[in-house]
């Protein structure tokens, strides 16, 4: 049987993060790197661009061969993990070989999520995770005249308004109330909603497709209230779900519900194996709740995280917990969204707007403290608004100046509290 | 040796806040005066300070980690984090990636832009009137360096926090493989340079002369290669004890022969190697195991060292070699700058470097402060760097302008430690004195 | 290379010598220059001066391709010479006296390098009292420390032996550095009538120069010479251990090779001289002096004249002093029943010539007692005349039926 010090499942930016951060510590030990995906390492969050031609395909690797043969990565694609043998460290892959490891990394990432829709197995759609799926809805955008999108979330949205570029009728068909609903609040959304009207497409929240069925175009949906649609490009983007069937496959004990269950070092529930990035559920900053919190920011450092710990690097530090944090583009406009937006007791919400501008900021303090701040054409160093978050810093003094200009006042706390 | 950088250095305390960086980064960038689309952000105020938010140019940069579109690369070459036009979308992942403020929206551009150092000229530092903005090159010696071979092998058997270790390691990789180096009785080969019992710690053709004779053998060796046409450099790194002392006639024969041949001094002012004796390098007042404190007799206590130092250096200046410099390991820029020069000059003459080489063991300091004694030694005068040539003669190459009192340096070790102030009062007298001497040569050179 | 090929010419001696008058430091200018070293380093001291000099206008004239060091001392003058040889260089210089002294730190070191560096000892006395001319004292205080020397008898016995001495110092069984010795004022200055070797001839007598292959400063061939070797156990002494006896294996197989050398030069230019001792009319001796370098010339007019008158006695002529020729010594010795050993300088230690003292040793090997006395003269410049030597000759033969004395006999203190 092959074996290996470190395997490493999965290519995207946790399992990336995580081969640097073995080789900070580990100069020698033999690590295995295994992708289902034919290609060098890419990060699903670039996909809408090549969807709309903005990133060529071929452009968009995080990695080259060259920095495998660097750092002795022993790089297996298109070799997918099957079935987890945790009780004797080793991992079964789909071709029926299996690989010992000493130390795993899952980090195998989301795939999308398909809503139980009656018909839905009978029509054609889109999704968007992989390259090759981008590929295709890249090609299919283009003799789209007529396009449905399911779920407004950011993969949908981008997709969207690609296609509106294109030329194509596009309706969002979203269940819930507003757009971006868990990135955006209200206000945003409907910002956001009223670029995709001005630009011609149609937006259907709080609406839910019942039934799908082919047609001469391509598919007809019927919605909950009898309204009739009919797409020759259909997209589901309707969430994601973690990829870990293959802890199921071998009755593995590794602990999972939304996703695999991990430590404050990324550990699981089981000797020897980590997890990290978008099938990981870790803590929040928020809350001591573990959550998803799928995104690429947490990814990294999740990645970071596993890969010290996999390695035994003294400096490992404890994950502090997820901070959402969100930039979405749109139109020609930004939209930013860094900390939660939920409402605690005793939280205080500061917002301005601009109509004339178009201008949108919230943020959302506590004891003086800044649990989230929110932009529209309003640009902020995010990064320096994470930092004021997960430090706690008691901003009540200057809370008024930083609403006013959170750019200018984050900077001056950055510099006279950490730079 | 991992590589590092050429880097701008803010100095807060001399920043006015006047913005002339941003207008300047602005205008290279830009074409437009607008100070918000500079890429070094200066922030505060009068009454709290300046601060500058810029790109610190991060070994782990998080802003490249998290860009999904593998548009930031940080350069290995340059160290610079590269942003590439072509591949980025927008998205603004990297401006949350980034603690540091140090990568934001450009609201002309819509894209996100970050400094780039200009290419390794950046226009913000010549345009700050205060001299709060320097861009440090310093690490260009380290790179280059890092590409040579260390030519010294690994665990020499120095004493921990050793300069002569450091200053050997960092000259053997410039003069490089085609040498042969001589290294008298003291702490170069008492660390196992020359190895011991048929072992070496040097990948070059290595040999322990006698203490006395350094020059004069080098000097056999050097003319041999030339009289058959073959090109090897002949480098001495001898300590001051076998330089002004004992070895004095060999160095001072073969300089008036302007062999050519590359002496380096490696002055740790006394015999460390052999228990920390007096040597006629040793300065007045110094502790050494042979000018011992002690009450005495008569009233007349031994409080250390009861002469000056003897100025070698300038000893050499008077044989009109090729090529006199002193030099220290806490100015490594200049350092270099004086082994390249004493390189090229030893291809037709007598090159000799003297460099100031604190010892740890016999000084009596902490193994960390090394470097920061030898700094002192230059900020107070006690040790003042400068070069010779025939032609140019003498020139400051490091002038201090206000200088420390000589004490900033005395108490940085415990050799001084029991000094009256009568003692004080002389060394300083000295330094005075000293640099009139070496600014009267100046002079003369200029005239 | 391991022995010294002797060919065996068609003709005993070469036609084409040319004959010349020279003093003997211009025999050993001339002698070094047909050796052909790459460099010579010198300073100046009398006796030893117009050696340097005649070498340096030999160098100037063109006559000799060498580069010339004038160093600012003895010390550094076998210094430049070591430091040429480890890089390949055939070296060459002279000196004397205090020179030697000063040199004496280096001089130590050349033979434990095997550097097969060739210095004649252009004798002189040892000071103080403070003098400048001619004697022993000098080669003999630095006769323990490794190098061969060799005594000359004649002017033209130093220009041959300076061109042979490279040959015996560069035998790969010797590689030490030798010292050819004429006696100051006597021979530095004597002048005389030499035949010079052929320029070609002496080229093919020296063969191939090849004098660093063993050790080397050389960054194509890198190498650590002389790291630190010793310690109180271990690898560290007995390193040490095996270089001290390869240097005195080289001294002995010198010993060797010096009569090879001597045997091959005298095919090839027809002068033979004695490699290590020379009998002189021993044949029928009952007795015998022995002496070194150039007293022996008026020892052997002695020895003729004694002759003459009826006496047995004969001569015992040292040229090899170090290694001392214990085993050529013994066969000359055999010989005789009685020997007087006439020193030019000082043993303190024992209160008698060095070479007496040095006779004493070789003679516990000959397994019998033969009585033996110490003569010292031509101290400071002194002459030694036939008329000394017959006062030798006197004292000599009484020891064949008298005591020895306990003290020595200085030849010129009634002088």
């Amino acid at each position: 049987m092959e074996h290996t010090k470190y395997l490493v499942v999965g290519s995207s930016h946790a399992a990336l993060e995580a081969v640097t951060a073995i080789r900070m510590h580990d100069a020698e030990g033999s690590l295995t790197l295994l992708t289902r995906d034919p290609y060098l390492p890419y990060s699903p969050t670039v996909l809408p661009y090549v969807v709309s031609g903005r990133s060529a395909a071929t452009g968009i690797f995080l990695r080259d061969e060259k920095f495998f043969v660097d750092n002795r990565v022993q790089l297996k694609r298109g070799t997918e993990l099957k079935a987890l043998h945790a009780e004797r460290n080793s991992a079964e892959l789909a071709d029926g070989s299996e690989i010992a490891y000493e130390k795993l990394l899952l980090a195998t990432g989301a795939a999308p999520a398909i809503p139980p829709i009656p018909g839905i197995d009978q029509v054609s759609y889109h999704v968007l995770r992989t390259l090759d799926d981008a590929k295709k809805l890249h090609a299919a955008i283009k003799q789209s005249k007529q396009a449905v999108v399911l779920g407004a979330g950011l993969v949908g949205m981008h997709a969207a308004e690609n296609l509106v570029k294109a030329g194509a009728n596009v309706t969002i068909v979203e269940m819930a109330k507003q757009l971006t609903d868990g990135y955006f609040d209200q206000v945003a959304a409907q910002m956001i909603e009223k670029a995709f009207t001005d630009n011609g497409a149609r937006i259907l929240t709080g609406s839910r497709v019942v039934k799908l069925a082919p047609s001469a175009i391509g598919s007809a949906l019927t919605l909950e209230n009898g309204t009739t649609l009919e797409a020759d490009l259909l997209l589901v983007a309707t969430g994601i779900k973690p990829n870990m069937d293959y802890l199921d496959q071998a009755g593995s004990a590794v602990e999972h519900d939304q996703g695999i269950l991990v430590s404050d070092t990324m550990q699981t529930s089981v000797a020897n194996v980590w997890a990290a990035g978008d099938c990981a559920q870790a803590k929040g900053f928020f809350t001591e709740a573990k959550v998803m919190n799928a995104i690429l920011p947490d990814a990294t450092e999740q990645g970071r995280i596993a890969g010290m710990a996999m390695a035994g690097d003294p400096g490992l530090k404890h994950y502090p917990g997820g901070v959402p944090l969100n930039t979405y583009h749109f139109f020609g406009r930004h939209a930013i969204s860094v900390g939660s937006s939920k409402l605690a007791d005793g939280a205080e919400v500061l917002t301005r707007f601009d109509d004339a501008s178009g201008r949108y900021l919230k943020a959302i303090f506590k004891d003086g403290r800044l649990l989230g701040i929110f932009g529209v054409n309003e640009f902020f160093d995010g990064g320096v608004m994470c930092q004021l978050i997960l430090r706690r810093v008691d901003l009540s003094a200057v809370k008024e100046r930083f609403v006013a200009n959170p750019l200018a006042v984050g900077r001056e706390l950055m510099s006279q509290l950490w730079r | 040796m991992g590589r590092s950088y050429n880097t701008i250095a803010f100095d807060a305390a001399k920043c006015d806040g006047c913005g002339d960086c941003m207008t300047a980064c602005a205008t290279a960038k830009t074409g437009s005066e607008d100070q918000t689309r500079s890429r070094i952000q200066i922030v505060g105020s009068a009454d709290d300070g300046f601060e500058l938010a810029l790109c610190r140019q991060c070994g782990d940069p998080k802003c490249v980690t998290v860009c999904p579109a593998a548009a930031l690369t940080k350069s290995t070459e340059s160290g610079v984090i590269e942003w590439d036009a072509a591949k980025c979308v927008d998205c603004l992942l990297c401006t949350i990636g980034c603690a540091y403020a140090s990568i934001a929206l450009d609201a002309g551009t819509g894209h996100v832009a970050k400094c780039d150092t200009c290419d390794g000229a950046p226009a913000c530092v010549p345009a700050c009137p205060h001299d709060a903005l320097t861009y440090i090159t310093t690490a260009r010696i380290y790179n280059e360096v890092g590409d040579w071979e260390d030519l010294f092998a690994p665990g020499l058997a120095g004493c921990q926090g050793c300069n002569t270790e450091l200053l050997m390691r960092h000259t053997l990789r410039r003069v490089g493989p085609d040498t042969v180096l001589a290294t008298p009785p003291g702490c170069v080969p008492g660390m196992g340079s020359v190895g011991f019992n048929g072992t070496t710690g040097t990948k070059i053709p290595v040999f322990h002369p006698l203490l006395t004779n350094t020059a004069a053998m080098l000097a056999g060796i050097k003319r041999q290669y030339k009289r058959v046409g073959r090109e090897v450099n002949a480098l001495a790194i001898a300590g001051d004890g076998g330089a002004s002392d004992v070895g004095f006639q060999s160095l001072s024969g073969a300089a008036e022969r302007n062999e050519q041949i590359l002496f380096m001094v490696v002055d740790n002012e006394g015999y460390m190697n052999t228990g920390m004796q007096r040597s006629s390098c040793t300065p007045y007042g110094a502790w050494t195991s042979t000018t011992p404190i002690g009450k005495g007799s008569d009233g007349m206590p031994a409080q250390g060292k009861t002469q000056d130092a003897k100025n070698l250096p300038l000893i050499m200046v008077n044989h009109r070699c090729e090529y006199v410099a002193t030099a220290s390991t806490a100015y490594m820029e200049d350092l270099y700058d004086k082994l390249d020069k004493a390189i090229e000059a030893s291809k037709v003459g007598f090159a000799y470097l003297h460099v100031y080489s604190p010892c740890t063991t016999g000084w009596r300091f902490p193994t960390d402060q090394n470097i920061e004694v030898a700094r002192k030694a230059v900020e107070t005068n006690f040790v003042m760097l400068w070069e010779y040539t025939p032609g140019a003669g003498l020139q400051f190459t490091r002038p201090v302008d206000d200088p420390l009192p000589v004490t900033e340096y005395l108490k940085a070790m415990g050799r001084f430690r029991h000094l009256s102030p009568d003692q004080i009062s002389h060394i300083q007298g000295k330094v005075v004195e000293n640099l009139a001497f070496v600014k009267q040569m100046v002079h003369q050179a200029r005239a | 290379m391991t022995t010294a090929t002797v060919e065996t010419p068609n003709q005993t001696k070469p036609a084409k010598q040319k004959v010349i008058l020279c003093e003997g430091n211009e025999a050993a200018a001339l002698g070094v220059a047909l050796a052909r070293p790459d460099m010579v380093a010198v300073y100046p001291i009398t006796p030893q001066s117009s050696l340097v000099e005649h070498v340096a206008k030999l160098i100037a004239d063109g006559r000799m391709d060498a580069d010339i060091v004038d160093a600012e001392g003895e010390h550094s003058v076998l210094s430049v010479l070591q430091g040429a040889a480890l890089a390949g260089a055939r070296t060459y210089t002279a000196t004397c006296g205090p020179g030697l002294a000063f040199m004496f730190e280096p001089y130590f070191r050349t033979s434990g390098m095997r550097l097969p560096i060739v210095m004649s000892i252009v004798t002189r006395d040892g000071i103080t009292p403070q003098s400048v001319w001619g004697g022993h004292q000098d080669a003999m205080t630095v006769r323990e420390v490794g190098w061969v020397q060799v005594y000359c008898e004649t002017v033209q016995e130093v220009l041959d032996t300076t061109i042979m001495a490279f040959k015996i110092a560069e035998h790969h069984d010797v590689m030490l550095p030798v010292n050819v010795c004429l006696d100051g004022n006597y021979l530095s200055y004597g002048t005389s009538r030499v035949e010079l070797p052929d320029q070609a001839e002496v080229d093919a007598f020296m063969g191939v120069k090849d004098v660093n292959w063993h050790v080397a400063l050389d960054p194509l061939r890198p190498m650590a010479v002389d790291p630190l070797t010793g310690g109180s156990g271990g690898k560290g002494p007995s390193t040490f251990v095996r270089y001290r006896k390869g240097q005195c294996r080289g001294m002995q197989n010198s010993l060797r090779v010096i009569e090879e050398v001597h045997e091959e030069w005298a095919q090839r230019f027809g002068r033979r001289f004695a490699p290590l001792v020379e009998e002189y009319r021993l044949d029928g001796a009952d007795y015998a002096i022995m002496t070194l370098g150039s007293m022996t010339g008026a020892a052997k007019d002695a020895i003729d004249e004694a002759r003459e008158a009826g006496k047995r006695v004969g001569l015992i002529k040292i040229k090899t002093f170090s290694p001392f020729p214990v085993e050529a010594l013994l066969k000359a010795m055999n010989k005789i029943q009685a020997l007087g050993v006439v020193d030019r300088s000082v043993g303190f230690r024992w209160n008698c010539g060095p070479m007496y003292q040095e006779m004493m040793g070789a003679l516990y090997r000959l397994g019998r007692h033969v009585p033996s006395m110490s003569f010292i003269g031509g101290l400071a410049g002194a002459d030694i005349t036939v008329g000394h030597f017959h006062r030798v000759i006197e004292a000599t033969e009484k020891l064949v039926t008298n005591p020895a004395p306990a003290e020595p006999v200085w030849l010129n203190e009634r002088d």
